[in-house]
């Protein structure tokens, strides 16, 4: 069994993602190759493109004159992105090694952060829309992609995590369900803070 | 195997005298819901194609938004919801007490009775009789019926316990027990009113102490009829598909208590930063987040239940309906506690991101775990298969696609909502005004309206899907089974 991972192998998830599964499932990645390889690099795109966007076009949040930001306050807001986005990419990858238990799955942690970055790169890539930082259009470029993202997870998981396909499907409801608690935290926690006066000022 | 009825039918071929389950009932009542959930989602359809193009009310008073949504909501709660509770309730009580349903003719009638409550019901509302409180918005009259009607529910359903021929009540009895009492004394507290006409009546209530108490009555109605109601449904019918039993009963029960304990306090929350007390908020700030225990209890229990029954899920598009409704129980259930914390709320409040979470309940929660209840039930009760199985599992994905899209669209119009109506400019005033902030909601509201289309289509396809299989077949006959272990009289 395969300890890498081929670089190209992420490009065919959108040509043949079954290629794709099928080969991840041979493999026996490390946590630390997988994670350097791809992970860190992944969760680098949004923040970027979306810093770049902010800077040169301003948050549109739907009505009235876009929205623009001290360049202070958006490299930290990047920074607190690229955080939450690998908080998100281990705390789920970790979820899964944990559910894997139940679920009869491999356990090697590396095989896991596999799974989370073969989900997540739809994402990442998609993320190239924060260039034009107009939520709606955001909305409209990225719900596509997370239902492409949720259709690899569907379909991946048990091909990669070698389990049947009735234990994949609850296995991908269960991340499905820690996703969007994860997600509607991520909004609460950001809310809360604004509300409190911590963050961004933008008149609030 | 011997049966408990046997012996009175010794020696007399009259088979009228053996006791079977009164299954008709859950049959109509199964049909009613299905029948009120294509309706009322339509009029959601309607409403949600109003916020979009207003021009869709005609200045007809009857298509109005006001009208039509109230309608809407009534027609899902008491239409939908209540028809599936009773029909679920009726159905599985007999099974846990061994006993066919006491009182079968009060049971007809109430059930028939509810239905023409709910039409008249939803009648007067499109006449524009309301009340003006929030899922109570039905004038007096009505309100009586509802309240003798639940009564009457009540009556047969614990009748039916006191006549049981096994000792433990089962957990589900709890939850459906629950959601009669508390049930009847929300709606008849809420509803005390001084009448003025036969459609018009005062609150008994002033002020800031009616506001209390209607958000006492419509907190709990989401938690003692949309969760308490349907956990009853679950812990009868999950451990039923899945063919295990509950992961751990003695949770279910802890957490019965902890949900029925916590939730009642939990109202004040919806009226945070308003003219009543701040600890009153506060109060209800603290047991909304208490609430978060029990309800992820029960959901790891559910979830823990099924999850040793996966063979299961190959042949069974009913069982993957109520794992994806545990998943939304998971979201709903700790997202509506974030929401009750104050600094949330303050962006959240009055925005889309409530309605938002509301229907990751209504649709992911309530619907799905009723939808694959159904597909369960309904084969079960005329004996037969699924009229079509692939069609189920289509509609498990228009499903998921449909709440999925509501949900997101909903939290972006939410969140940019609610920024937009706190942004001052540099001299301290509103930056925007509500009109542009409506306006630029429609490409969201665009998008809620696809998702709306697309679970009602979904639910379309149920309905159809369930009607040929019940079409041409009598309700399959079931005799009680004989009690071995935990006898009432042992």
């Amino acid at each position: 069994m395969r300890t890498t991972i081929q670089s190209w192998l992420f490009f065919r998830l959108l040509t043949k993602p079954s290629v794709v599964f099928v080969e991840l499932s041979e493999t026996r990645p490390s946590p630390y190759s997988v994670f350097f390889r791809f992970i860190f690099w992944l969760a680098l795109i949004p923040p970027v493109f979306a810093y770049i966007g902010a800077a040169n076009f301003g948050w549109h949040l739907g009505a009235a004159e876009p929205l623009f930001m001290s360049n202070e306050e958006l490299i930290a807001i990047s920074i607190a992105y690229f955080i939450a986005l690998l908080f998100g990419f281990i705390s789920t990858a970790m979820i899964a090694q944990w559910m894997a238990a139940t679920y009869g799955a491999r356990h090697s942690l590396g095989i896991h952060f596999a799974v989370v970055t073969i989900v997540a790169a739809p994402l990442a890539v998609g993320s190239i829309v924060h260039l034009y930082p107009h939520v709606f259009v955001n909305v409209l470029v990225l719900i596509p992609t997370l239902i492409w993202s949720m259709y690899l997870l569907y379909r991946g998981l048990p091909i990669v995590l070698k389990i049947g396909p009735e234990r994949g499907m609850l296995m991908a409801s269960s991340l499905i369900g820690w996703l969007l608690v994860a997600a509607v935290s991520l909004l609460g926690l950001s809310v809360g803070l604004w509300g409190s006066g911590i963050g961004p000022s933008i008149g609030v | 195997m011997a049966l408990p009825l046997v012996s009175k039918m010794t020696g007399n071929a009259n088979d009228a005298v053996v006791e079977y389950y009164h299954d008709d009932v859950v049959r109509f009542l199964v049909m009613c819901s299905l029948v009120w959930a294509v309706l009322a989602m339509t009029a959601g359809v309607y409403v949600a194609a109003e916020l979009i193009w207003p021009g869709l009310g005609f200045d007809h008073p009857w298509l109005s938004f006001g009208r039509l949504r109230a309608l809407h909501t009534n027609g899902i709660i008491f239409g939908f919801g209540v028809s599936a509770l009773m029909a679920t309730a009726f159905y599985s009580v007999q099974r846990t007490c061994h006993v066919p349903l006491a009182l079968p003719k009060l049971a007809w009638f109430t059930g028939v009775a509810w239905q023409f409550g709910v039409l008249a019901g939803g009648l007067s509302l499109l006449a524009g009789m309301n009340g003006g409180k929030e899922y109570a918005e039905l004038e007096w009259p009505f309100d009586i019926v509802i309240a003798l009607l639940w009564v009457y529910f009540g009556l047969v359903f614990f009748t039916t316990i006191a006549r049981r021929k096994i000792k433990p009540i089962y957990v589900s009895n709890w939850f459906y027990g629950g959601l009669i009492i508390v049930i009847a004394m929300l709606h008849i507290v809420n509803s005390l009113a001084m009448p003025a006409t036969w459609f018009k009546s005062y609150s008994a209530f002033p002020g800031a102490q009616d506001a209390i108490v209607q958000w006492w009555y419509g907190h709990n109605a989401v938690g003692f009829l949309l969760t308490g109601g349907f956990l009853g449904m679950m812990y009868y019918f999950l451990p039923k598909h899945a063919d295990r039993p509950i992961w751990s009963y003695r949770l279910s029960i802890v957490a019965f208590w902890a949900f029925t304990y916590s939730y009642i306090w939990a109202g004040p929350h919806h009226l945070h930063y308003n003219s009543i007390p701040d600890w009153v908020q506060n109060l209800g700030m603290g047991m909304s987040l208490i609430l978060l225990a029990p309800s992820w209890a029960t959901m790891v229990n559910g979830i823990m239940t099924v999850s040793s029954a996966w063979e299961k899920l190959r042949t069974d598009p009913a069982l993957k309906f109520i794992v994806l409704s545990l998943a939304f129980y998971g979201l709903a259930t700790f997202e509506g506690p974030m929401m009750a914390i104050k600094s949330v709320n303050v962006v959240s409040h009055f925005t889309d991101w409530t309605i938002g979470h509301v229907h990751s309940g209504a649709l992911g929660w309530n619907a799905m775990i009723t939808f694959g209840t159904f597909y369960f039930l309904v084969p079960r009760l005329v004996g037969g298969k699924l009229y079509s199985v692939r069609m189920a599992n289509a509609h498990f994905w228009m499903a998921l696609a449909g709440t999925m899209l509501y949900v997101l669209a909903m939290w972006g119009a939410g969140v940019s909502q609610g920024l937009l109506w706190l942004s001052l400019d540099q001299i301290g005033e509103l930056s925007f005004s509500f009109k542009d902030i409506m306006a630029s909601m429609v490409p969201y509201y665009l998008l809620r309206l696809v998702a709306g289309l697309i679970f009602l289509a979904g639910a379309v396809m149920m309905t159809y899907n369930l009607a040929m299989t019940i079409k041409g077949r009598p309700t399959v006959k079931v005799r009680p089974p004989e009690v071995t272990a935990y006898r009432v009289d042992s």
